[in-house]
């Protein structure tokens, strides 16, 4: 019953704050509904039992991305933003409510289509899913599968990390003349 | 409520989000944040098909990835933008013409 | 088994006893509806003291300093002034509440309640004693790290939205700060971790014990490097000084929350007093044996076996002495905190940079190193099992 609260809260608070992101004209605002989102993302993370994952998404964005972005945004100039409107303001009644519930209307039936045709995944696999209901701790296979299968990966990402953090010092240094 | 469907739907509204982000705003950093939403699709996507489907756990070492690279691409796509505000005043992105400054 | 509050409980007779009752009451389980009451009690319980010991810092701060300046401090309101954080909350809820005309409402009203919700959200995995635990999360440093940097996006914020030039140099000095001495605290963090073999606050007090030798600052020398590199490095994540730069007083006039007034101001006061103690906790718990007590007297077993008390008084006898060498060792590290504060000048800005990048990491990155090296050498024996293994090994080939 907890796990099914939780999921309806994070699903809510996810779908919520991903329309906010999409409907907000402020950039400043648009980064703290991104926050919601990707908290709601590490609650329905913590649903499906990815505990290491949901902690890792907490940590990464709430930490390192948004505030990364904030002072982007801030160091850019404020907030304000222009919209590509594609020139929809020249034809008449376009941009208005009707055509956006049209666009929603229309979204929702190619998603109901696509979950139709991808259905036989999860009626074959359903024994499967029922099985693995338990929720146990992820952090050791993960760590013991990070250093055996995937080793080759973790070295590369390290790498990459390294190489990020090194290229986004030295782009963003003003140039000295 | 909790089975695959669900998740799958949420991760595709995640998706055609920042997919409408990408299109829609003319800001680079706006674009950048659209990008997120689609790369946090992408591992949900992950996660729930090595939940429901295979029951092991390479979907979460591939979204650990994901956000891996989210995290790199956040700081060098954000450097490059203060580099461009710096060169043309603006972060417009029809502004971006020229590969070198 | 995770061991939470409810957990604990249900080893009692008297409790199962009650859920059995409530069952039959409802006529349905009722198991499920008493741990989400046992839970939300638990948390409101948590969460209010912590508010009070909040509050009771602001007063130690000015008592302490007081005493280090040879002041009297506050001494009019209750016996010795103890009831002058009272007195300054309710003169901070009279406050009028202002907003500037010309900032951001959204984000100026979001900011505080952000730096409030980060560390709040802490005191779900600090384990106040064994029993006395609301989560025991498999991933629960991890967790605490993640959630504690919300502070740093409500400072930024605050910063950014009250459209004043002293907030906005505070609120990116303070972002900046915060997002830079996360990563030596974290690696110090990370090398505890790697000693006790899992993230769980269980775990990795469970790991030492209740005398001095057996905790892990004194495991090797590299912890013992460890815990002042996180020491100093909460410091700075708190914003205390002498690291206070975004607040600094003398250079902004007040730093982020120049333009923050009555209880918005007061929220970012408690925020910062409350991970003050979050710190604290989090430095007692990983580096100095958290809330174990010497000779095991924590679990009750002395008080059931050795005295003959019912069982139910000798374990909460137990839980009793472990809540109290958990806060005396938070408390002593607090005192400290403050007595910091009062003692040092503050820092330039580039010689924070400076002191976060080029001397605390490498030296965090190094403990971590030598920790591994000790791991596979030593097979994790701590410092004080080698010397007096090989002392008897040493008096043992004397005969």
């Amino acid at each position: 019953m907890f796990e099914q609260i939780l999921f309806l809260l994070s699903a809510t608070a996810t779908i919520g704050f991903t329309v906010a992101v999409v409907g907000t004209n402020n950039l400043m605002h648009a980064c703290m509904y991104l926050l919601g989102t990707l908290f709601g993302v590490a609650g329905l993370y913590a649903t499906i039992g990815a505990d290491f994952l949901a902690a890792t998404q907490i940590v990464v964005y709430a930490g390192g991305v948004v505030i990364l972005m904030l002072f982007a945004i801030m160091l850019t100039g404020g907030a304000e933003d222009k919209k590509n409107r594609f020139g929809i303001e020249k034809i008449p009644s376009m941009g208005s409510t009707k055509t956006y519930i049209v666009a929603g209307a229309s979204v929702l039936i190619i998603a109901m289509i696509v979950l139709k045709m991808t259905a036989n995944i999860h009626t074959a696999n359903k024994d499967l899913a029922v099985a693995s209901t338990g929720n146990e701790s992820t952090v050791f296979n993960i760590g013991s599968l990070l250093l055996t299968d995937h080793i080759l990966a973790f070295e590369i990402s390290s790498i990459l990390l390294l190489g990020a953090l090194v290229g986004a010092a030295i782009i963003a240094r003003p140039k000295r003349n | 409520m909790i089975s695959l469907p669900s998740y799958l739907f949420i991760s595709f509204l995640l998706f055609v989000a920042g997919m409408f982000v990408m299109i829609a705003r003319k800001n680079i950093v706006a674009i950048l944040l659209g990008i997120e939403l689609i790369l946090n699709s992408a591992a949900l996507n992950f996660v729930a098909y090595t939940k429901f489907v295979n029951n092991n756990l390479d979907g979460h070492i591939m979204s650990l990835f994901i956000i891996v690279i989210a995290a790199a691409e956040a700081a060098v796509g954000l450097a490059i933008v203060i580099r461009f505000y710096q060169l043309r005043e603006s972060v417009h992105i029809d502004d971006a013409t020229q590969l070198q400054s | 088994m995770n061991s939470t509050i409810v957990s604990y409980l249900s080893q009692f007779e008297g409790y199962q006893k009650f859920v059995s009752m409530a069952s039959s009451f409802l006529g349905s389980n009722a198991s499920g509806y008493i741990t989400f009451l046992v839970f939300f009690l638990g948390a409101f319980v948590i969460v209010n003291v912590m508010a009070l010991i909040g509050g009771l810092g602001t007063y130690a701060e000015r008592k302490i300093s007081a005493d280090l300046q040879m002041r009297q401090g506050p001494n009019r309101v209750g016996p010795y002034g103890i009831l002058q954080f009272l007195a300054d909350g309710v003169k901070m809820i009279m406050k009028e509440d202002i907003i500037p005309s010309a900032s951001d409402k959204f984000m100026f009203t979001l900011a505080p309640l952000l730096a409030l919700l980060g560390v709040l959200a802490t005191f779900a995995v600090i384990p106040f004693s064994s029993g006395l635990m609301l989560s025991d999360l498999n991933v629960g440093v991890f967790y605490l790290i993640g959630v504690s940097s919300l502070v740093g996006v409500g400072v930024f914020l605050a910063g950014y939205s009250s459209n004043s030039k002293w907030s906005m140099l505070g609120g990116m000095r303070g972002a900046s700060q915060i997002i830079s001495y996360e990563v030596p605290v974290t690696l110090s963090i990370l090398s505890i971790v790697l000693l006790a073999g899992g993230m769980s606050f269980g775990t990795l007090v469970n790991a030492q014990s209740g005398f001095p030798h057996e905790w892990f600052i004194l495991h090797n020398p590299f912890t013992f490097i460890g815990f002042f590199v996180y020491f100093i490095g909460a410091l700075a994540e708190t914003n205390r000084a002498p690291f206070d730069l975004p607040e600094a007083e003398s250079e902004l006039v007040s730093g982020y929350h120049t333009e923050y007034t009555g209880m918005r101001f007061a929220f970012f006061a408690l925020a910062e007093y409350m991970e003050v103690f979050v710190v604290c906790g989090v430095a007692a718990a990983l580096f100095l044996g958290g809330y174990k007590v010497p000779f095991d007297l924590g679990d009750g077993a002395f008080f059931t076996h050795t005295l003959h008390l019912p069982e139910f008084i000798g374990k909460n006898i137990g839980q009793v002495l472990e809540l109290g060498s958990f806060f005396t060792k938070t408390l002593v590290l607090y005192y400290i905190v403050i007595w910091i504060r009062w003692t040092l000048p503050r820092l330039r800005v580039d010689q924070l940079m400076t002191l976060c990048w080029k001397y605390l990491t490498p030296i965090a990155l190094f403990n971590l190193v030598g920790c591994a090296f000790w791991m596979y050498y030593f097979e994790g024996k701590s410092l004080y099992v080698l010397l007096f293994k090989s002392a008897a090994h040493a008096a043992g080939a004397g005969h």
